[in-house]
């Protein structure tokens, strides 16, 4: 991979370049107090644009797979059916991913373009995203009290799925480091010069030292954690426990860059048309799994978080997509009201089943 | 706007339906094809057991059996009205149109029965996803030994598929045994659970190279399945299909996901042995 230095002062010109190509930018904005958001950039908001902020709550997940999105269309006309499928193919990129959303998109990515089937919607708006990842190199700002993604091996600064990467170096100095031949084309604009050997020791410096300014640590037990659950050793009381402090709100679905469930319905858009939207949907809701005629195999609140985690950790699935359905940015944690975010119960259940061992 | 070069999976395509036959109270057979013609020889390549999903416009879609055999000339599906979308199903007449895609899913693995024996559990419309695999059977006869067929209802009002029982009872080499929970004055077969047959005599059960399939309601598969494993029969000669709450078919929507396995793709035929390590009630 290649690595440039850019002045701290032409940083948002990396946004410039991308729009001057054809890109909608999507970047990260504040709003007031913790509020931060995703938006798209205009000649209005350009210069308001953060390099170090909180990670916005609403994960940039929807870019790829948007929370409403339509899929057909079905007009009738003299008995006739007339079907369409409506496809969006945008030219977007985002600028400011973090680490933790980009293994996100990594993981959507597995889990929607491969397996037996391609999801066409999907791949349509992942064709031209273009990702510029800046690595979490405040620790005031940008490292939130929930944020582990140490411990899922996914921060703070990504290794690879990015197109190029920015990296705060402090001082007036921003590292550039393209991951892909499209991130590369950037460095034929003169803001970009060559790095040093200096300049690359300063970045392993520099992440040793963010690296140690996580609060959470739960790295060592991710490990015992993914074990019980895939041999099937968590106890029924322990799911209770999990289960009985869950609202059933959804809130962590939400917020996830790691969930991919949705349910699709119609609604009626004219008096002979009809569309098909799908739209986000959560493993924590009772209606997940209720079938028509009311039986419902999964009717206890503990029987759906340990879906949940099940699904998130479970070595099969690791296995299968090659990461955990988790990407450690904390925002399940942050959002729920019952304290059963992923750190919590992966450390509930490494204590919980550690103990029934050891009694 | 462009068309994209991968296929959409989720895009039905259209049928008409042709005729509609009540099977039992609130069970109609629905008769259609496909309004293309390629499509239609395309779709009649599935497996026994597999499913697809029906699209009734306005309203959404729904997973359901395949009851035909590939080897028959009809495609139909046979639905119990439960839900808004098989309602609206119910409430279509011959000529009108919906949408089908599919087929999805494993289906039963029927080449790899060759040279076994057969037998067939249905409760119930169970018998619906079993009609296959036995039509199926029947015009291969010559692959497979011993075959039974035991069907229980509720009433005798309830059998499923009449004129194709009867046509079973009367097919040299098969055994089609009858029963109803709860006999009316002209019923004069069996009274009893499916599993009283098994003790009736002159009823015996091969459990050496046989295969048992079992489709019914919970409550039925778990005595079934008591039975049969008392009967010496191993976990993994065992199969059955799951039903689940889907919405997409095709392993992505998440709603049908049970332990490590996608009812969808990775189902829904499972062995019971399968079954009892995903650990969720059938």
């Amino acid at each position: 991979m290649k690595a440039r230095i850019l002045q701290r002062s032409d940083v948002l010109k990396v946004v410039d370049l991308l729009r001057q190509r054809g890109y909608e930018v999507i970047a990260p904005f504040r709003g007031r107090g913790r509020d931060t958001y995703f938006d798209t950039v205009s000649e209005h908001n350009r210069d308001q644009i953060q390099l170090h902020l909180p990670n916005p709550y609403y994960p940039p997940k929807r870019f790829v797979f948007p929370h409403i999105e339509r899929m057909m269309k079905f007009q009738r006309a003299n008995g006739e059916i007339h079907i369409e499928p409506t496809y969006e193919q945008p030219k977007r990129a985002i600028f400011g991913i973090r680490s933790c959303d980009l293994a996100g998109i990594c993981h959507l990515d597995r889990f929607y373009l491969g397996r037996e089937f391609c999801d066409v919607y999907y791949e349509n708006h992942r064709r031209n995203l273009f990702l510029v990842n800046v690595v979490c190199s405040d620790p005031d700002q940008d490292i939130g009290e929930e944020c582990f993604c140490v411990c899922t091996d996914t921060g703070p600064a990504a290794r690879d799925y990015f197109d190029l990467q920015l990296m705060d170096l402090g001082g007036d100095e921003v590292m550039a480091v393209a991951g892909t031949p499209a991130g590369e084309d950037l460095f034929s604009d003169p803001i970009f010069r060559k790095a040093a050997a200096e300049h690359v020791d300063k970045r392993h410096a520099l992440l040793d030292r963010l690296r140690k300014s996580f609060k959470k640590d739960t790295t060592s037990w991710f490990s015992a954690t993914v074990r019980y659950i895939s041999q099937s050793e968590i106890l029924e009381k322990t799911w209770e426990e999990i289960g009985n402090r869950c609202l059933e709100c959804g809130g962590c679905t939400y917020v996830c860059p790691a969930c991919t469930c949705f349910t699709v319905s119609d609604r009626q858009v004219g008096p002979n048309e009809f569309e098909r939207v799908r739209t986000w949907d959560a493993c924590a809701l009772s209606g997940f799994t209720r079938m028509a005629g009311g039986f419902n195999p999964r009717r206890s609140v503990h029987d759906r978080r340990n879906r949940r985690f099940f699904r998130k950790l479970a070595h099969y699935f690791i296995q299968r997509e090659l990461s955990m359905a988790c990407v450690g940015c904390g925002r399940c944690a942050a959002v729920c009201h019952g304290d059963i975010g992923m750190p919590r119960v992966v450390e509930m259940i490494r204590a919980a089943t550690n103990e029934a061992r050891t009694t | 706007m462009t068309t994209p070069a991968t296929e959409n999976i989720y895009l039905p395509k259209t049928a008409v339906l042709e005729r509609v036959v009540s099977e039992i109270p609130e069970v109609k057979t629905f008769y259609w094809r496909f309004e293309d013609a390629t499509e239609q020889q395309t779709f009649k390549h599935f497996r026994p057991g597999q499913f697809a999903q029906v699209s009734l416009f306005g309203v959404g879609e729904f997973p359901t059996s395949l009851p035909p055999s590939p080897t028959e000339d009809e495609t139909f599906f046979t639905v119990r009205q439960v839900g808004s979308c098989t309602s609206a199903l119910h409430q279509l007449n011959s000529g009108d149109r919906f949408a089908v895609r599919g087929p999805y899913g494993n289906g039963f693995p029927m080449e790899q029965y060759y040279g076994k024996n057969l037998v067939f559990v249905a409760g119930g419309i169970g018998l619906i996803p079993l009609r296959s695999c036995i039509v199926y059977a029947l015009s291969n006869r010559d692959k497979y030994r011993h075959i039974q067929i035991f069907h229980g209802a509720k009433t005798p009002g309830e059998l499923m598929y009449v004129p194709k029982l009867h046509e079973w009872e009367q097919t040299p080499g098969v055994e089609c045994h009858l029963t109803v929970d709860r006999a009316t004055d002209d019923w004069k077969g069996n009274v009893g659970v499916v599993g009283s047959l098994f003790k009736k005599q002159g009823i015996e059960i091969p459990v050496e190279n046989t295969i048992a399939f079992v489709c019914g309601p919970p409550v039925m598969f778990r005595f079934v399945i008591k039975d049969l494993l008392a009967m010496g029969f191993e976990e993994r000669n065992i199969v059955s299909t799951l039903e689940r709450y889907m919405k997409c078919g095709v392993g992505k929507c998440g709603h049908c996901c049970i332990g490590v396995a996608y009812v969808c793709v990775d189902g829904p035929v499972f062995t019971y042995e399968q079954i009892r390590r995903l650990g969720e009630d059938i």
